[in-house]
């Protein structure tokens, strides 16, 4: 062996203090100036961390959030960007019949969803006299399920995170202090925002949800909050999502996955 | 749409996975796999079908963890003479399978090729994910030890790596 590759007490505490730092989920580097196989000794570490139990798929939230982005990146310029093998046909894009979307089952109320171009599409908008309520609007995928989110027991005062079947959004405990605009004990709404579909992020401080994208403020029902960023304030609420407690269980209507491929 | 729901549902566990198995933590892997998908997405080839499509999907993420390695392993030696002959290969080279091997996978079969104070050391750092300090009890060592065995086993596994992949 060459002398390079003699051991220095320094490089156990290095190696300790990246472990340390994978453990801990951050970013980690290793030092500089590695030679070739104290490299390996590094990308080792690496390839063990992934084998730990609790790494091997992605967050929900994670893949819900550049679900959106890519949708968005899909739409932002159609005839360059869209993937051939995405549409046979040329498309037509500008107005989609909400029937044709809603045909289209999961993945249409997913694309539009996400894109949040598309949304109004699939929103049902009450037609009632008067001063509308704030959340007039739902949505409504033609075939659904009622998909078991979480039960009463477990939903605790903040609102809780899924994403099922293409659909992220928040459930949250009416405190039925009126302003949720009903009496059903449990609320359920999209949790992506109404400016680009980006996915709102509860902070528990404040009570709100935040969008990570460009600072839009939400209330803890889905209405535009009174501290959103001016440009913001005439946003539409986040679409109320169907939910139903049955027993304990939580149950949100998400659309059912048409499950062609195996 | 639905096409694209399916490939992005098909192929993010694999890409995530095969990230995560080079960087070993989430934010990173969370990042570069965002990185893959929105290249992958804007360089798509008018062209392509879905199949070439995976396969271009897979061509990006090699290529964006070969970036990531080259800009965080910066290695003393610039002569690539020297690098081969000390058996490093940057993952650009890793062959179309490495994307669908499972990561545990190898590092089971890597684990079962080392003696066994060296399987039961990582065993307790990365599969139990225990402290310096936790390993140390387990094993009735010094966190010192334990600090010196955990290196000497990655070592012996880094030597171990070809051998072992090969023979799956």
């Amino acid at each position: 062996m060459s002398g390079e590759d003699q051991e220095r007490v320094e490089d156990y505490l290095e190696l300790e203090h990246f472990i340390e730092e994978l453990q801990a989920g951050r970013a980690a580097h290793p030092p500089d100036g590695l030679t070739p196989s104290k490299a390996r000794i590094y990308r080792m570490a690496a390839l063990f961390r992934s084998a730990s139990p609790d790494e091997a798929t992605p967050r929900p939230e994670f893949a819900a959030e550049l679900h959106a982005k890519l949708e968005q990146e899909l739409q932002r310029s159609p005839k360059k960007r869209r993937l051939p093998f995405l549409s046979k046909k040329p498309q037509v894009r500008p107005r989609v019949s909400r029937r044709a979307l809603l045909a289209g089952g999961a993945a249409a109320v997913a694309a539009s969803l996400a894109a949040g171009a598309g949304l109004e599409h699939v929103i049902e908008h009450a037609t009632t006299a008067g001063t509308p309520p704030p959340w007039n609007n739902r949505l409504l995928p033609m075939a659904s399920i009622w998909h078991p989110v979480t039960t009463l027991a477990e939903l605790g005062n903040d609102p809780l995170f899924f994403f099922v079947n293409s659909i992220a959004g928040f459930v949250i405990r009416n405190d039925g202090d009126g302003d949720a605009g009903t009496n059903a004990p449990v609320i359920a709404m999209s949790a992506a925002c109404t400016d680009q579909s980006c996915i709102l992020q509860w902070q528990k401080a404040d009570q709100k949800y935040l969008c990570p994208c460009h600072g839009a403020l939400f209330t803890e029902y889905g209405k535009v909050d009174k501290n959103t960023p001016p440009v913001y304030k005439t946003l539409p609420p986040l679409p109320r999502l169907d939910v139903k407690v049955v027993g304990d269980q939580v149950l949100v209507r998400v659309p059912a996955l048409q499950t062609s491929k195996k | 749409m639905q096409e694209f729901q399916t490939f992005y549902q098909e192929n993010l566990g694999r890409i995530y996975r095969y990230v995560y198995s080079k960087v070993g933590n989430r934010e990173e892997a969370e990042d570069l796999t965002s990185q893959i998908f929105m290249k992958a997405v804007r360089g798509a080839d008018t062209e392509r079908g879905a199949q070439s499509m995976q396969k271009w999907l897979f061509q990006v993420a090699r290529t964006t963890i070969a970036d990531y390695w080259r800009a965080h392993y910066r290695i003393a030696t610039n002569s690539l003479e020297e690098l081969l002959d000390s058996g490093w290969e940057g993952p650009a080279e890793d062959g179309p399978l490495a994307m669908n091997g499972k990561p545990e996978d190898k590092v089971q079969s890597i684990l079962q090729a080392l003696p066994e104070h060296y399987r039961e050391v990582l065993t307790c750092r990365f599969l139990l994910n225990l402290s310096v300090r936790d390993t140390a009890i387990h094993m009735n060592l010094t966190e010192a030890n334990v600090k010196v065995l955990q290196f000497r086993a990655l070592k012996s596994a880094s030597k171990l790596e070809h051998i072992v992949t090969e023979a799956i």
